[in-house]
């Protein structure tokens, strides 16, 4: 029964390595868990859900001398929806897709945490850890910076908050520091006659890293017709979730019509250069994306004149 | 190496365990406990067959420390039939033949449980999503399915 003990298996490698552990830390303030952070650096990484993080570390593809929980700090598991919406860095997937106050036109939220992973994964993986985690394939993230959230990071130094456009900047990568921790993210609320919509494409419809997701946050006018202001977000088409900025400047002012929305989706088509790999090919992305932002503008476009 | 006494409730009974902090409840549970119904497969939270329910929701065993688990319920397999007698989940996946070899029957078995604890008469289409994140490489899920929807009929 005990034969295993003291070597990690990595059954898709192949490869036997000696064991990898690390003092194990649990914070009860946020205060704690910064100065922990920064008492040990680069050798420590916080942990929430550990859906990214504890396989990386079996993988030993992450060698860190020091995890700090952050199962028991208070403070960092709320929704609050104050006008503004604020999300807590531990507020998990399953949180998102049961909150109630996310619907109407923050269905994208919903939409997004609702394909990411199976139950157990959505269970404990958290908004936090999406964003740090910085993949390019993320895929609440998109959603978010379609609604232009920005996030807040408590350092030794005290908060810092910034747009989200622009925190991840390269796969596995942000603006927060080794010192830093996440602790919010937050997001304005939107204006009138405004809807968001979220779409995945993957190879299946479950369990499934997205081979393109798009995220979009449109804005009528009160008439209904004219588009003036949108929001595109795009995952797995760049080394970092990015905004497709020229498709949004070409909507405003427009007349939100089937041809402004294929439009739309040709321009975010031509301003992304997304990588050929195992799931897919950069030609395909690219279709994908010209498809999917069409979609959504018009889904977008359907929930506003819905709720009219 | 630094390691941590930890005192672990598991199916109701408190266990004293002292492991290194990096030791998954997946591995405590089969290599220190002897709880195997818990079964070892991806160890990336893929396939679904360490499904273990951690305060009355659905985890992957492999992804959780131990030392996580300090303080809150976890349920197996083997703390699933009360009284000696199976859970209607597990009397219906023999009933209705859910069952080939049996690897990923676990971990199936408490991800249903734990949807319909939350959701008390769902669609066929809403338990295979239910159902997502546990891998089945015999049955194509329609017998599996098939008993979950037999015991929410019979409730």
């Amino acid at each position: 029964m005990l034969a295993r003990r003291g070597v990690v298996k990595t059954p898709f490698r192949g490869r036997i390595m000696p064991p990898v552990s690390f003092d194990y830390h649990e914070p009860t303030s946020v205060r704690e868990a910064v100065e922990l952070a920064a008492r040990f650096g680069a050798d420590a990484r916080f942990l929430a859900g550990g859906t990214d993080l504890l396989i990386q570390i079996r993988r030993g593809q992450l060698r860190l001398r020091h995890v700090v929980s952050l199962h028991g700090v208070p403070g960092l598991d709320a929704i609050e929806v104050d006008g503004a919406v604020t999300l807590g860095a531990r507020v998990t997937h399953r949180r998102l897709e049961r909150a109630p106050q996310l619907g109407g036109g923050l269905q994208a939220l919903i939409e997004s945490a609702q394909v990411v992973g199976g139950h157990q994964i959505r269970n404990v993986a958290t908004v936090g850890g999406n964003i740090v985690n910085a993949s390019p394939a993320a895929d609440v993230v998109p959603a978010l910076l379609a609604l232009d959230a920005e996030v807040t990071c408590l350092g030794p130094g005290g908060e810092r908050t910034r747009p989200l456009d622009g925190f991840a900047t390269a796969p596995g990568v942000t603006a927060c520091r080794p010192d830093e921790l996440l602790t919010r993210v937050r997001f304005r609320p939107l204006p009138p006659h405004s809807a968001t919509a979220f779409l995945k494409a993957g190879r299946r419809r479950a369990m499934e890293i997205s081979l393109v997701c798009v995220a979009v946050r449109l804005t009528l006018d009160a008439s209904r017709e004219r588009c003036l202001e949108a929001r595109i977000a795009l995952g797995a088409v760049a080394p970092t979730t990015v905004r497709a900025r020229a498709a949004e400047r070409g909507l405003q002012g427009q007349a939100l019509t089937a041809q402004a929305a294929r439009e739309a989706g040709r321009m975010a088509a031509g301003e992304i250069r997304p990588i050929s790999d195992v799931r897919a090919s950069a030609r395909y992305r690219t279709l994908l994306v010209a498809t999917l932002v069409e979609r959504a503008l018009a889904r977008c476009g359907e929930r506003i004149r819905r709720t009219a | 190496m630094t390691t941590l006494a930890l005192s672990l409730t598991i199916n109701g009974a408190t266990h004293e365990v002292v492991v290194p902090p990096h030791r998954t409840l997946l591995d405590v549970l089969r290599n220190e406990l002897g709880l195997t119904g818990t079964k070892e497969n991806c160890l990336e939270a893929e396939c679904g067959v360490c499904t273990v329910l951690l305060d009355g929701v659905a985890v992957n065993a492999c992804i959780v420390l131990a030392a996580q688990c300090r303080g809150r319920e976890v349920t197996t397999i083997e703390g699933l039939a009360a009284g000696g007698e199976l859970h209607p989940l597990q009397r219906a996946f023999i009933d209705r033949g859910a069952v080939q070899c049996g690897y990923c029957i676990p971990g199936v078995i408490l991800a249903a449980k734990a949807y319909l604890d939350e959701v008390a008469a769902p669609s066929a289409d809403e338990v295979r999503e239910a159902l997502a994140g546990n891998l089945c490489r015999c049955t194509g899920y329609q017998k599996i399915v098939e008993a979950i929807l037999s015991v929410t009929e019979t409730r």
